[in-house]
């Protein structure tokens, strides 16, 4: 009978750790919470002194708020999220990386950098033995402790998080002073501006009303509310999206999605080559003939994170949205 | 905890079984009429009458929301709770085991292995869009429940609560690690597997709905046909044979079973925990531990059960949904301690 008890008490024991565990894995999804949004320190401020070739030092605060400072422009670099790595590649550095985060797909290039563990399962040993001089990784589930132990073994980290296209800027702008390509940057961040006023200026999207889908019907529609880059650019164009009363990225109900309607359903499920496309599956979805933008066939399929990954290709994102915007009218 | 009350009529019986009759498609009326998006109950009942009717109702909006969405998302629900379940009750029996479910032997987690290995490698049937997983599911399901059972058997021939449970419980860790070694190594579709995981019975449309229900006739049907065999083990193996049961086939025929049913369920609805350890035990306070009257009520109970969690899961968070094992997990964890804890007092 005593042993029986243990058991029972192991038992309920583990049935709560594995309920405990299920609800932390479901912060793994992607939940963007606002308040890492509010601080988008302006990197801009420091700009090192070009006139003084004795001092090559640059410094800036990350979006911890932490003051990074370099002698000289970093040479080697590692970058954990995709972002930055895009960033890297558009400031024309990207030989300056010397590993890259798992998740990391964009330029093709970049696949052939060796590829370190990233977000939770960020692995230190393998950065160190990369011997950067700087990581740039996400604020994202970095403990303090593992940030010191990169400090100790002589690793500058960068936290790199932006929640908005100000904080793309932000980023574009801290990265290219660690790496010295200032001008690259202020270049960079004037195009990338330049392309979201174009945008701005003619876009009309008469309050027309847009539906981002993130994951398929089959696993639970996820869609993006405010605070997400979606919805930003979605303003931009002067389009309503349906769920702007969602925070950040959440599961809504199909019977919403049809109740509110949307002229317009952006997508950005993946193709993997097999099946109905991603377009082809929402237009066959039973109940959604009458929604607008299926009866209008309305429905644009983004499978490059064009519109969910803090890096300048969010104009050409931008861009991209307008075009279809413009054919479907 | 194996005695079987003779002393209770059979009037009772009937009577709680109409109860439970008339209860279930009342619940099921109530999850069709309340919903995230708010339809009045007269156009709702109109709605449904012109579907049955085969007239037009093309063209609306609600027309499309209750009988394209809401119904067959109902119905999933139902059938999918039933199946649960029905698996909890039939496992139970057989085994002896008051703890006995799909999500404690680690059954689930194998079907859900099965299905994300469909997934990570790309297993797929030509023409039918969700035969791999389903297939891979049912065969996992099966394959670790053998595993489970056979490593049991092992240690300790009379296959006891403790063995069992433990087996099931390092088994069932064991699986998930190899589902995370699996998702590792398929980097390029882990959204999918993720968002597959998390389980959902959104999406799902009659087609589900036949499967599902084809599924609960077919292999439920054996199950509810085996009751008295059931009766027989609950009283002990040995007793079983000595009466006259083909001990090895029954055993073997509930397991594949339970296992093809949980395979379908895990396929389509994901890994719901719970649902199939906690309905038998209200069932069996309700009824007593008789299977021919236990396993019938647990389908009812079983389907009344998801329905109201699914339901909690649609309108709790509007317009957002929780996901459903949040909502039978939390139910099912305080019933399960519950469980504990009286179960020892009577012990004493």
């Amino acid at each position: 009978m005593n042993a029986k008890k243990i058991i029972a008490l192991i038992m309920a024991l583990a049935m709560l750790t594995f309920v405990f565990c299920g609800c932390a894995k479901k912060d793994n999804a992607p939940v963007s919470s606002s308040d890492l949004a509010e601080q988008t320190p302006p990197a801009e401020e420091q700009t090192p002194d070009e006139g003084e070739p004795a001092d090559t030092s640059v410094s800036v605060i990350d979006m911890l708020g932490r003051e990074v400072t370099l002698d000289e422009p970093a040479s080697r670099i590692v970058a954990l999220t995709a972002a930055d790595c895009e960033i890297i590649y558009a400031l024309g550095a990207g030989d300056l990386l010397v590993g890259r985060g798992a998740y990391c797909d964009y330029p093709p290039e970049v696949l052939e950098l060796p590829s370190v563990e990233s977000g939770y399962d960020t692995n230190i040993e393998q950065i160190i033995d990369l011997e950067p001089q700087v990581l740039f990784m996400s604020t994202m589930a970095q403990s303090e402790e593992q940030s010191k132990q990169l400090e100790d073994a002589g690793v500058h980290v960068v936290m790199n998080d932006a929640q908005n296209i100000e904080g793309v800027y932000s980023s574009i702008g801290m990265i290219g002073q660690l790496l010295g390509k200032q001008a690259e940057a202020d270049a960079l961040i004037a195009d990338m501006k330049a392309k979201f006023d174009d945008l701005k200026n003619k876009a009309d999207g008469e309050g027309k009303t847009v539906y981002f889908e993130v994951s398929p019907l089959q696993y639970g529609l996820w869609t993006a509310g405010t605070d997400t880059f979606m919805n930003e650019i979605a303003d931009m164009l002067g389009l309503v999206n349906i769920f702007a009363d969602v925070t950040g990225w959440g599961e809504v109900s199909e019977e919403q999605v049809i109740d509110r309607n949307p002229d317009y359903i952006v997508t950005i499920s993946m193709y993997f080559g097999e099946g109905p496309t991603p377009i082809e599956e929402i237009m066959s979805r039973p109940g959604w003939e009458n929604v607008t933008a299926v009866k209008n066939g309305a429905i644009l399929n983004l499978q490059n994170d064009e519109l969910s990954r803090p890096s300048p290709r969010l104009a050409e994102g931008a861009q991209m949205l307008y075009d279809f915007i413009n054919e479907a009218k | 905890m194996a005695q079987i009350p003779h002393k209770r009529k059979e009037g009772l019986y009937v009577l709680e079984y109409l109860a439970f009759l008339a209860v279930t498609p009342a619940v099921f009326f109530l999850c069709v009429c309340v919903g995230s998006v708010k339809v009045p109950l007269g156009d709702t009942v109109r709605l449904i009458l012109d579907a049955i009717r085969g007239s037009d109702i093309s063209g609306i909006k609600f027309a499309s929301i209750i009988v394209s969405v809401r119904i067959p998302r109902v119905l999933s629900a139902a059938l999918v709770g039933a199946s649960l379940s029905l698996c909890g009750a039939g496992m139970q029996g057989l085994l002896k085991n008051p703890l006995a479910d799909g999500s404690t032997l680690g059954v689930s987690s194998a079907a859900s292995l099965g299905a994300v290995i469909a997934i990570a490698f790309g297993i797929t049937v030509p023409f039918l869009p969700f035969a791999g997983t389903m297939i891979m599911a049912i065969l996992f399901a099966f394959l670790g429940l053998l595993i489970i059972l056979s490593l049991a058997y092992k240690l300790d021939s009379s296959l006891s609560t403790n063995t069992i449970i433990l087996i099931g419980v390092i088994f069932s860790m064991f699986v998930s690690s190899i589902t995370s070694l699996v998702i590792t190594f398929a980097s390029d579709k882990i959204k999918h597997i993720t968002f597959w995981t998390m389980g959902s019975l959104q999406g799902n449309n009659y087609t589900h709905v036949l499967i599902l229900c084809g599924a609960l006739v077919i292999f439920g049907g054996v199950i509810l046909l085996h009751a008295r065999e059931l009766n027989a083990f609950a009283v002990g193996e040995d007793n079983a044979r000595n009466i006259g049961v083909n001990v090895r086939r029954v055993r073997l025929t509930i397991l594949i079973c339970v296992s093809a049913l949980i395979g379908v369920c895990v396929s389509i609805g994901g890994t719901i925990a719970f649902v199939g350890l906690v309905t038998p035990h209200m069932t069996r306070i309700i009824v007593g531990p008789n299977h021919k009257k236990l396993l019938p009520v647990s389908v009812f109970a079983g389907a009344i059960f998801l329905m109201l969690s699914d339901l909690a899961a649609r309108i709790l968070l509007n317009p957002l949904e929780l996901p459903i094992g949040v909502v039978t997990s939390m139910i099912g964890s305080v019933v399960f301690i519950y469980i504990f804890i009286t179960g020892r007092r009577k012990g004493k």
